[in-house]
């Protein structure tokens, strides 16, 4: 059949590149919005006065604008001071900072809910606030932070696809080449669905098996 | 840096047009995401298995994929396969709604789990039938619980309107970048948009902030008996 | 010839492998006060949540007024639950309505009152339950004395044949205990039919037309309170009778 020579010779390559462009989006932004979010979330929780809102600031600016301006900015914005952007590097900057913010809310509420009482154990202990901060506080606030952050990486799998709105052609934006070219849009953005509905799920499943892995005894998460 | 500035003041009018576009799909997409995702949320809870089964597939899939995809795959796609005529503008309320009405159903059914169940028990022992206990015991209360969380789904669809750009939808993106293109005040303008979307943000989460006091039970926390 | 109000013929429940209740019967006469006791896990709750269908039984069939209850039937099941009262151990109030629109709502939604004649009649019951001036209050404004006997207006306003209370003092601190039991004898006084599970022996002795002794799901003792109380056959039952009698008072 006509459709299924079409999808083997023309479209299966073209999407398969594009995947490979969409992982090599997600897998960068993923860690470095985590260490943003795990940077930002502690300083705003222990720094001081003016580092603190300083981070807050930060927070409320990029998860206040949308994704969209952001990306804008970075790749059309930032030519008018003379700064030039690849596509590619522009998304990965946009996406890790805004994970960032968002992770940084998560990290921030987990390092919130540790109990006053296992600071002042550590302290009493002679622990010096950066020590105290590494070793009794970021272990417990890591699993409280998993499921939230986790979200967020599934949200980071699908607004890899905005990279197209600033060029960065990746698997919407290969589907969108291709289907202007054939005009078969339902067929190939049913299959682009289905891609990053498996990317998804997925990275969902994997997410269960590590807090799972994870989880201690008292520290469970009341999963609704 | 002055002529920065110029642009904007020249574009304001023009943006601001857009915010009401932006403001209007907001709306259009939380109603609908309210009108499927309370219905959503009851059968999920109190419906069989299999309704229970075919609901979850639905918010599955629509928390699943992008809404940059949909958007393509209901406008260019289902519209000239079906051969309606929608406006971008109606695609985008709709997909925005859907995906939405995914997301607040699970809010919702989170806000009826919280409940106890002797709500329930009560209203049954007093021999209402199931509909009723949903409708005057079940949702007043679990709908209240929700408000907080309705106001993040908020912040979440402003913010996903400016995708909608993307089909042409002449909100706050699209004009902001009509205007860029001409005028070459790339940055100025984008920064704008961005300031223009972060007050809407403040204004929308200071108002349902309001509607939380107003819809508050005096004395009452969710995990009070 | 007593009237017999109810009649509940080998009811039993499993959950699982497990069977909480085993082959329960019982009638109750117009003006009856029978006593559920028993330690807990025997079924007690199970039995009373069994009788309103709340949990559906396993096996067993259920008269009201010498007609018999098919649960099957959704009108016919809403209609005998307006018949029946209950009244739970965690009160369970509409936590959103106040006090009054708590006693009113029964009447106006499954009734179909008018609100201005329900309202009357709310404010009656709440009156008889000594909370009028707490009418306006929200559950979350009110003491558990206080809730407990809201959700006896509540269930009274449905004008009840019979009622049934599950601990209903349980939940409540021991200066509140009174007051719930003060309305509770009120109501026996004046002839209400009732199936009460409770610790509260001294109270069972002393109004309880029949104490019933359950555990492990089976009704294994009943009597009149004195024979239960200080005669009874059972081991069990006079090893648990002298536990309870001596944490709850004992007033001969």
């Amino acid at each position: 059949m006509e459709e299924w020579l079409y999808l083997q010779n023309e479209a299966a390559p073209a999407l398969l590149k594009g995947f490979w462009v969409s992982l090599a989006l997600i897998f960068p932004s993923a860690i470095f919005g985590l260490v943003i979010g795990v940077i930002v979330g502690v300083l705003r929780v222990y720094g001081n006065r003016p580092v603190a809102a300083a981070a807050n600031g930060f927070v409320v600016l990029f998860r206040g604008i949308p994704l969209v301006v952001q990306l804008f900015i970075w790749y059309f914005g930032l030519p008018y001071i003379k700064i030039y952007l690849t596509p590619f590097v522009a998304a990965v900057l946009g996406f890790s900072l805004c994970s960032g913010a968002y992770h940084s809310e998560y990290v921030r509420g987990a390092l919130l809910s540790i109990r006053r009482g296992q600071m002042l154990a550590a302290q009493s202990l002679g622990f010096s606030k950066v020590r105290m901060i590494f070793s009794i506080i970021l272990p417990q606030a890591i699993r409280r932070a998993l499921p939230g952050c986790g979200n967020e990486l599934i949200y980071l799998i699908k607004y890899s696809s905005l990279a197209y709105m600033i060029t960065c052609v990746e698997l919407t934006g290969e589907g969108k080449i291709l289907a202007s070219n054939s005009f078969k849009y339902t067929e190939i953005f049913l299959i682009i669905g289905a891609c990053y509905l498996a990317m998804t799920s997925v990275a969902s499943v994997l997410l269960s098996r590590v807090e799972d892995r994870l989880s201690l005894p008292g520290f469970e998460h009341h999963r609704i | 840096m002055p002529e920065g500035l110029i642009a904007i003041a020249d574009a304001l009018p023009y943006l601001l047009q857009g915010s009401v576009v932006t403001v209007i799909v907001v709306l259009g997409a939380m109603g609908l995401g309210f009108v499927l995702g309370v219905p959503l949320a009851v059968g999920q809870v109190y419906g069989r298995p299999a309704l229970r089964r075919g609901i979850g597939v639905y918010v599955w899939f629509f928390r699943g994929i992008p809404l940059l995809v949909l958007l393509f795959l209901f406008y260019f796609g289902l519209c000239t396969a079906l051969d309606i005529n929608l406006s971008a503008f109606t695609v985008a309320i709709i997909v925005l709604g859907l995906i939405s009405s995914a997301y607040q159903s699970q809010i919702f059914r989170g806000a009826i789990l919280s409940l106890p169940e002797g709500q329930m028990k009560a209203a049954r022992a007093l021999g209402m039938s199931d509909c009723k206990a949903i409708s005057f015991i079940v949702l007043p209360q679990a709908l209240r619980l929700a408000v907080p969380g309705w106001s993040n789904e908020y912040s979440i669809i402003l913010k996903d309107s400016a995708v909608t750009y993307a089909l042409g939808v002449a909100e706050i993106m699209a004009r902001a970048h009509f205007v860029a293109t001409r005028t070459y005040q790339q940055l100025p303008l984008y920064f704008t948009a961005g300031v223009i979307f972060l007050i809407l943000t403040w204004m929308g989460t200071r108002g349902l902030r309001a509607l939380e006091e107003k819809v508050r039970i005096p004395g009452y926390s969710p995990h009070g008996a | 010839m007593p009237e017999q109000i109810l009649r509940i013929e080998n009811v039993s429940k499993r959950y699982g492998k497990k069977e909480v209740l085993r082959g329960a019967s019982l009638t109750v006469d117009k003006g009856d006060l029978k006593i559920l006791i028993g330690p807990s896990g025997a079924g007690k709750s199970t039995l009373l949540q069994c009788i309103n269908f709340l949990v559906r039984p396993d096996e067993g069939r259920i008269w009201l007024e010498e007609k018999e209850v098919h649960y099957a039937h959704k009108r016919d099941l809403y209609a005998y639950r307006q018949k029946v009262g209950m009244i739970f151990q965690d009160f369970n109030l509409f936590d959103h309505l106040t006090a009054l629109e708590n006693v009113r709502i029964g009447m106006v939604k499954v009734k179909g009152m008018a609100k201005a004649q329900a309202g009357e009649r709310a404010v009656a019951e709440l009156e008889r339950v000594g909370l009028k001036e707490h009418m306006q209050k929200y559950p979350a404004q009110l003491s558990g004395g206080q809730k407990q006997r809201v959700s006896i207006a509540r269930a009274l306003a449905m004008d009840p044949r019979v009622m049934l209370l599950d601990e209903p003092t349980s939940a409540l601190d021991p200066e509140l205990i009174g007051e719930v039991l003060a309305v509770i004898r009120d109501l026996g006084e004046n002839g209400m039919t009732m199936i009460m599970a409770t610790h509260q022996i001294a109270f069972a002795g002393s109004l309880a037309s029949e104490i019933i002794f359950m555990e492990d799901g089976r009704i294994s003792e009943r009597g009149t309170p004195e024979k239960i109380l200080f005669q009874a056959e059972n081991a069990r039952t006079r090893e648990f009778c002298a536990k309870i009698a001596e944490l709850y008072g004992e007033k001969r």
